[in-house]
């Protein structure tokens, strides 16, 4: 009895056994604690009136709950103040049977301003969420699931709720993007080092793409288990863009629109590493225009610009998105045509030399001029690229002296 | 005071620290009214005949346990517990409700300390 006596003081929540009239007749310390809290001792004898300020509707309540026994009340959270204290009260209200009531009343103050600040810093969340303009932020699963749609997935590329909720984050990256990000990797970078970063095309919801920075963030929970992540991703279309105009002002040449001589180098060694690797053959034909000088002479350099440009753009007609066309000086092009052997270099070359003579420039007072080109063509040997050049320069010279408007073989 | 001698005393004299300070354990126990006596940190060293019979707990159970934290959780509050631990020099009467054998009973208490002295006191009478 002893025992029981002392459990029941020592028990950590409130516990009060009282009649429908009101009248309590247990009550343990916590109990009287937390209501002495709220009303002063003399109310203590009936719950109705020590709970007036914060539950006035509880007579009502328990005289209208019609079952025999069972939950009158679950654990509904009072406000109230104890002193300048705000003191929040978890009431919960069971009918034991007939005329027993047992009200348990427990201080939830401190989960109540937890809840409070979550409350809070969701609603920051969603402040910021819902307010950039080059970010998205969201938040997925384990699996890469997207688990909260927001404004900003909208303000960014256009995604409705409906569209991404509980779909793969892996919806954005292009299908056709040869640098496509694997999620699977993405995440599992993240689990392991707390977050990954990974820039390239994200889908927007026309169809239509921009260039993204995506930093996925491992999201652990207090016993430091990743649970899921959060993702932020900034669209940097525009950096992009100047970035690529940087690199094509670094690498062509501005006139023709052709790779400059810088470049070129660099493309050429590239065919030269890979067909040490793979021994795939590749071409490299010299041109020159013929007697350029005359025509600047003759219509002035405007016209000689323009002819340069015919040529490369009947270049790059003729030839195919592979082969590169590199300005190499004045009047003079190389041109580099990977996976290409001897004949084919050769009737590229006869081709592109028929086109060249046929073509017509624009020259003064509505009339026009033809140009004719002289090819040297030469393939790798096993010499260095500074070799190669050197032959391909002797073959245009054969076909300079050899009287113009023709292709040589490099010997 | 010698052996066996009942103390003649009330609730409410001025000098109740100074006689509970000199009163051995049988003497505390012919008073009419509760009394708890605790070291300055709130350990319970004595617990009179009275007190036990309105608790239901025996001094056994009792002594050597922090009174405010684990033999009368409802007096750890800023009435009681904090004033014993915060002022020094502490002779008050408040009213106050005991939920004694698991009722509410209206009671008086008298909150005595000093901090030279060997113990504080907890002083408990029904209104």
């Amino acid at each position: 009895m002893e025992d029981l006596l002392q459990f029941l003081y020592l028990m950590p929540v409130g516990v009060v056994k009282f009649c429908s009239d009101g009248k309590v007749e247990m009550m343990n310390p916590v109990a009287s604690a937390l209501l002495l809290s709220i009303k002063s001792a003399d109310t203590l004898g009936d719950i109705y009136s020590a709970l007036e300020t914060i539950a006035p509707d509880l007579r009502e309540r328990v005289i209208q709950f019609s079952g025999h026994a069972g939950t009158v009340i679950d654990q509904q959270w009072l406000r109230t103040r104890a002193g300048k204290q705000v003191l929040v009260l978890s009431l919960t209200v069971n009918r034991i049977k007939d005329n027993v009531y047992m009200a348990v009343l427990s201080d939830v103050t401190r989960l109540a301003e937890q809840e409070e600040k979550l409350y809070a810093d969701r609603q920051k969340f969603f402040a910021i969420f819902d307010h950039v303009r080059d970010y998205a932020i969201y938040t997925i699963t384990m699996d890469g699931l997207i688990e909260e749609w927001n404004q900003s997935l909208q303000r960014y590329a256009g995604w409705l709720a409906a569209d991404v909720q509980g779909r793969s984050m892996s919806m954005f990256f292009p299908l056709d993007d040869p640098d496509r990000p694997h999620l699977d990797l993405l995440l599992a970078e993240a689990q392991r080092i707390g977050s990954t970063e990974t820039e390239g095309w994200r889908l927007k919801r026309d169809g239509s793409r921009l260039w993204a920075n995506t930093v996925v963030t491992a999201l652990p929970d207090e016993s430091g288990a990743v649970r899921g992540f959060v993702v932020v991703s900034r669209d940097l279309t525009e950096r992009k863009r100047q970035e690529d105009e940087m690199k094509k002002l670094a690498t062509v040449d501005p006139l023709t629109g052709a790779y400059n001589r810088r470049n070129g180098h660099a493309l050429l060694a590239v065919q030269f590493s890979q067909r040490k690797r793979n021994g795939h053959p590749f071409a490299v034909l010299m041109l020159d225009v013929d007697d350029f000088k005359a025509v600047n002479d003759r219509f002035g350099h405007a016209v000689g610009d323009a002819v340069l440009c015919v040529l490369v753009q009947i270049c790059r007609k003729a030839l195919r998105p592979v082969d590169m066309v590199i300005r190499w000086g004045g009047e003079e092009f190389l041109i580099v045509l990977p996976n290409t052997g001897a004949d084919e270099a050769m009737s590229i070359a006869e081709r592109l030399r028929v086109i060249v003579a046929a073509a017509e420039v624009a020259a003064s007072e509505g009339t026009s001029i033809r140009f004719t080109i002289s090819v040297g063509v030469a393939l790798p040997a096993g010499e260095s690229p500074v070799e190669l050049l050197r032959r391909s320069d002797g073959a245009l010279y054969v076909a300079k002296t050899g009287g113009r408007n023709r292709v040589i073989l490099a010997s | 005071m010698g052996e066996n001698t009942s103390m003649d005393c009330n609730f409410t004299d001025t000098d109740l620290l100074d006689r509970l300070e000199a009163a051995d354990d049988p003497a505390l126990d012919t008073l009419s009214f509760g009394v708890v006596a605790m070291s300055d940190d709130g350990t319970v060293t004595s617990y009179n005949l009275a007190e036990s019979q309105l608790s239901g707990l025996t001094p056994a159970n009792v002594i050597g346990r922090n009174f405010f934290s684990s033999v009368a959780p409802c007096t750890n509050n800023f009435l009681v517990a904090h004033r014993f631990e915060n002022e020094p020099v502490l002779d008050v009467i408040i009213d106050y409700v005991f939920t004694l054998r698991i009722k509410p009973v209206a009671v008086r208490l008298r909150l005595l300390k000093q901090t030279s002295r060997r113990r504080m006191y907890l002083a408990v009478e029904c209104r």
